[in-house]
Order: structure tokens, then sequence, then C-alpha cells
């Protein structure tokens, strides 16, 4: 069964009088394990498909499963447990929260989930070391280099263990040395098991995923698989 | 936060007030005899009555003895006799003329006496008619100026020239305003009316004697029980059953005076009502003052709260993001809101404990304030209350943010 299956989803956005529709039907399917990346140009879609994918939204129109779990009109409660236990999320600018410590930025997913404050801790120091962040853990983001950064931020994602990572742009910010070592962290979790969907503008970062899928006007235009 | 701050601080402040006055208060009732007290003088019959009111015998001694045996809810009784004499004390000082009361005993239970020295009137005094006197602090002062009480024991005081000896000296009873007014050595105010007058002034000798040396010679055929009385005091026993033992009294008093009415209980009771409700009120306003700066102060929480939450929308993306429900981010701004007005809550305790001491020296009122725990937990509660309701706009506003456009958001 697939991890992720979207059928006739499409969603508009209403600006005044104008009605736009940022995806007009898609069909896809994602099976559990896949590595796949979405490009297009910008105003494709492909930021508001990755949305609904990482179920921060819900579409106007259409079926969507998630984890098996049909999210088509799912309350806001019901899409905040899913993008806690089974979604983890890597953004372009990092999104950590600066008066927190590595550790305590790593553990926010599991103070959302009801785990005990002491394994919080364990299982963040864990997740840090995974990414091999282990002597840095009492330091603020500030304090910490970009590819640092994305690191705190892969280690946040995983920390819940979830079936699903998403990359928004993760080596947006990133000088190409760095955006490599991130994308070697994301390769070797699709080889853990994981399933991978990254959102990327960069052709050599799409080049590397074996399943490609092309955006453009809300509709999907091209699909490749290796 | 100042808002907070001022509000419990005021809060504190007027609850200390007020119970100040009203522990004055309550001070000033015992002195004067508490609520227990009831007075039952003779009055003129209304002019239903009239026709028959030689019916009555009047209020007499057997009035007294009727109430103590019928009137079971009623603990002391003591008639009274007056008679104004002059005083004078027999080192040939200047007389002066005084109300002298013959009484019994019970009296001084009655009226809650304190004795600055000596001894009260006993029952012997009573049984002998012994020429002796309990006096008043004004009256000894009067005579003896400058005598410590103790030394006036034992000498003698002459009332219409009969010499009367000196057992007991009543403590100065003054106002806490006066007290005050004689320890920082000024002299105290001059005022229509003092409650303590009656006390101060007492000139107190054994009903007996009173008879026998001033009244009995007026009316020939008067005996001592038919004697017509200037006033009956009683104390009641259980203020529980205060009317329920006004009610003894009027029915034990229509029996003997043949149901002519011209007798009147007077009561303390509307007078301390009226003190009670003073203190109400301004309990009242100064309440409705502290709670309105603690609106304030609340509206001045949900301002900075408002203003942190615009400052920290991405905040709120990221925690929506990695799975916070709604709830979780309302939760998180009203556990906020509530620290900062607990913060200002302790600061205003703080400041409470400043500002009492001010007011212990400058205070407006003639009693000193009295701070209880119980003031201090209401107006830290009352500080939580409102940073929780005011806190509860800034979390809805924060918990309903869309996480996409808060993520965006720079």
């Amino acid at each position: 069964m697939s991890i992720l299956e979207f059928e006739g989803v499409r969603k508009t956005y209403r600006v005044g009088e104008q009605e736009i529709h940022a995806l007009a039907g898609i069909d896809l399917r994602i099976e559990e394990g896949e590595f796949v990346a979405i490009i297009g140009p910008s105003g494709s879609g492909k930021s508001t498909l990755m949305h609904l994918l990482g179920c921060l939204d819900t579409p106007t129109e259409g079926r969507m499963v998630v984890c098996g779990t049909d999210l088509s009109r799912a309350t806001p409660d019901t899409l905040a447990r899913m993008r806690n236990r089974e979604i983890g999320f890597v953004f372009q600018s990092f999104n950590l929260l600066p008066q927190l410590d590595v550790v305590a930025n790593i553990g926010l997913p599991l103070v959302y989930s009801g785990v005990p404050r002491r394994d919080q801790r364990a299982r963040a120091e864990e997740a840090a070391r995974r990414v091999g962040l282990g002597d840095r853990l009492a330091n603020r983001p500030p304090q910490l280099s970009g590819g640092q950064c994305q690191r705190v931020a892969i280690a946040r994602a995983l920390v819940n263990n979830p079936r699903i990572v998403f990359g928004d742009e993760p080596t947006g910010n990133l000088d190409s040395a760095t955006g490599r070592n991130i994308l070697t962290i994301f390769k070797e979790l699709h080889a853990a098991g994981k399933t991978i969907i990254l959102v990327t503008h960069d052709p050599a970062i799409a080049a590397e995923a074996p399943r490609v899928i092309e955006l453009c006007d809300g509709r999907i235009v091209k699909e490749a698989k290796a | 936060m100042l808002g907070v701050v001022l509000g419990v601080s005021s809060l504190i402040a007027t609850m200390a007030l007020t119970r100040g006055i009203e522990e004055g208060m309550h001070i000033f009732m015992q002195q004067l005899g508490g609520l227990e007290l009831v007075k039952v003088v003779p009055n003129e019959p209304s002019s239903l009555m009239l026709e028959f009111a030689n019916l009555s015998p009047g209020l007499t001694l057997r009035d007294a003895h009727s109430l103590r045996n019928s009137a079971t809810l009623i603990s002391h009784i003591s008639p009274e006799i007056t008679h104004t004499v002059s005083a004078a004390c027999s080192d040939a000082g200047n007389s002066e003329r005084r109300k002298a009361r013959g009484i019994l005993p019970d009296h001084f239970v009655i009226g809650i006496h304190g004795l600055a020295a000596g001894r009260w009137l006993v029952d012997l005094d009573i049984e002998r008619g012994a020429r002796c006197a309990v006096i008043g602090h004004t009256v000894a002062n009067q005579l003896w100026p400058g005598t410590p009480a103790a030394d006036i024991i034992g000498r003698t005081i002459l009332l219409d020239q009969t010499p009367f000896e000196v057992v007991g000296v009543l403590p100065l009873y003054e106002q806490e305003e006066d007290t005050r007014a004689r320890q920082l050595g000024k002299k105290p105010r001059a005022r229509r009316w003092d409650p303590f007058r009656q006390k101060n002034e007492a000139v107190l000798i054994p009903f007996s004697t009173m008879f026998h040396e001033f009244r009995s010679g007026a009316f020939p055929e008067n005996s001592m029980d038919s004697l017509k009385l200037d006033a009956l005091t009683v104390r009641i026993g259980n203020l529980d059953h205060f009317r329920a033992a006004l009610g003894q009294i009027r029915s034990v008093l229509d029996l003997s005076h043949r149901g002519v009415d011209d007798y009147d209980l007077e009561t303390r009771e509307d007078w301390f009502d009226r003190i009670e409700s003073s203190v109400r009120a301004t309990r009242l306003s100064g309440g409705l003052i502290s709670a309105i700066s603690l609106i304030v102060g609340g509206i001045g929480i949900m301002n900075i709260m408002l203003a942190s939450i615009s400052e920290r929308i991405r905040e709120f993306g990221i925690r929506l993001a990695v799975g916070a429900r709604p709830r979780d981010i309302f939760r998180q701004i009203l556990v906020e809101s509530m620290l900062i007005s607990l913060l200002g809550g302790l600061l205003g305790v703080g400041a409470s404990l400043g500002l009492i001491e001010i007011l212990k020296m400058i205070s407006p009122t003639e009693n000193i304030p009295v701070l209880t725990t119980g003031s201090i937990l209401f107006s830290v509660a009352f500080a939580l209350a409102s940073g929780l309701l005011s806190g509860l706009y800034p979390a809805s506003k924060a918990a309903h943010l869309d996480p996409i456009t808060a993520l965006r958001y720079d």
C-alpha cells in the first residue's frame, strides 16, 4: 500500500475576486522507502504540493491519504498528530528556535508527543549523535554554522522516528560542499528505509533522486524514474 | 504589569486597612460593653396607655428579681439608681458635681469593666450597705491629680459630705486615636461626644448604700423594692439568642408592668450595624479601586502578550510544524501571561509591605492596618485570575495561526 496517495487533488486560493489554482488536479502515489525529488519553476505549485504532502494544509478538492489515514477533511489536531509522529520536516531556512539550545531544539517534537522529560533529553542527544553533533549539545543555533544548523534540523526531523522526511530546498542556504554533505545524510536515511521527498530547483540534486516529478502550473508535467 | 503591581498592593493595603478598622471597632465595642449589653430604661407610656399608666409600678428592683428568675437567656443583671452628688476629697480639694450610681456587682461584668487598682464592689458591700466606692479615672485624677491609682485605694471621698472609702479605680478608657495623640505628647482633640465619658467619670457605690444614704428620705413611703430605678442593665448570655432574649425580657416586664409600655430597651445593635456598614463601604470602595487597577493591569498584560506573539509568529509556526496542536500553543501563551501576572503580583505584595508601613505612620483612620496571609493569598489569586483572563485573547489568536503563513513570516 502506498504511503502517500493523492487523487484529483486541487488547491484553490482566493485573492479578492480572483481564484488562483495552485494545484489543478494532482494524481500521485509514493510508495514507502522511495526517494522522490519534486522540481519545477517558482509558481509551479511545488511548495503548495509539499505543504499538502507534509500535512500542513488540507486540499480544497480531492482525496489525500497519508500513511493510511484519509486527511481530506482532517481537523487541525489530526494534522498536528500526523506532523508530529509520521513526518519530519527540514526547511531551507532551518527554522530553529534561537533561544533554545541544540538538545531542546531537537527534542521539540517530543514535547508535543507526550514523551517523559527525561526520555526527551536522552532521545534528543541520541539523534544529535546520529547526525554528528554529539559535541555541540549545549550550543544555541546562532553559534552554529549553516551546515550544523541543518544537521540540527535533520536530527529534529528524525527524533520521533517518522516514516517520511521532507526537505524543502534543504541545501538552498548552504555552500555546495556542505550541501553535498547534507544530501549524503538524506541518502543514508533513504538507505535506512525512510521515505524521502525533496523539493528543489537544483537539477544537480534532482539528478541524485531515483524518481523525479516535475510540476508546472499546478500539474505534473513530467515524471522520470531511474 | 505596573498595573498589576499597583492593583495587588492597593488591594492588600485596603484589606489591611479595613481589617485594622474592624479590629479597632471590635475593641471599642468590647470596651463599651459589647453587643450583649442591653439597657432597660423607664419611658413615658404611649398616649393610648396614659389612662391606666398608674397601674404599672414602674421599673423597680422587683423587675430585676423577676428577670433574674424568669429570663433564662440573660446572664447578668444590675439595677441602677443615680443621684447627683458633690464629690470632694477629704483633703479640702475642690468639689465637683458627679453623678453617683448605685449598682450591684453584676454591673462590672455587664459593662466589661477593667480595674486599674483595688477591687470591684462585692455582694458583701451590698448586704452591709457599706460606704465604699469605685471611681473612674477622670474622677480620681481630678480629686488627687498625679497620684497613681494604687495609692488612691483606701482614701476617703466625700459624697455630699458623707465619707466613702475608695476601694477601686477604673482604668482610663480612651479611643485609639487619643492614645496615640497622648503618646506623641499632643493634647487629645476636644470632642463633642466621648463614648467613654460615662466610664471615666463613674462614681459607683453599692445599690443598698445609695438607697439608704441618698434616696430613702426623698420618698418615705418607698421601700427599696418599690423604688423607681433609673435603669436596669442586662447582659445577654449568648448572642445567638439575642432576639429571643429581648423577647423574654419584654414578656417578663410586660407582666410585671401590667401591660403598660413605660419602659424601653436600648440595644447597641443599630449602632454597631451602622459601624459595620461603614466598614463594609470602605472595603467595597477600596476593593473597587484595586479591582480597576487590576483590570488596567490585565489590559497591560494583554498588550504585552499581543506584542510578544506578533514578534514570535515564526516560533509558533515552527512549533506547529513539528506537531504542536493549537491547544498546546494556547496553553503556552496562557501560562506565560499568568507568569507575568504572578511576577507582578509578587512585586505587588512586596510593594504593599512598604505601603502598609507608610500607612501605619500616616494612617488616615484611628486604627493600625492589620496584614493577614489571607488577604495576600487573595490578592495574588486575583492577579493570577486577571493574568488568565487577559491571556485568553492573545492565546486564542496565537493558537489559530495558520502554520504555513506563520512559517513564512519574517
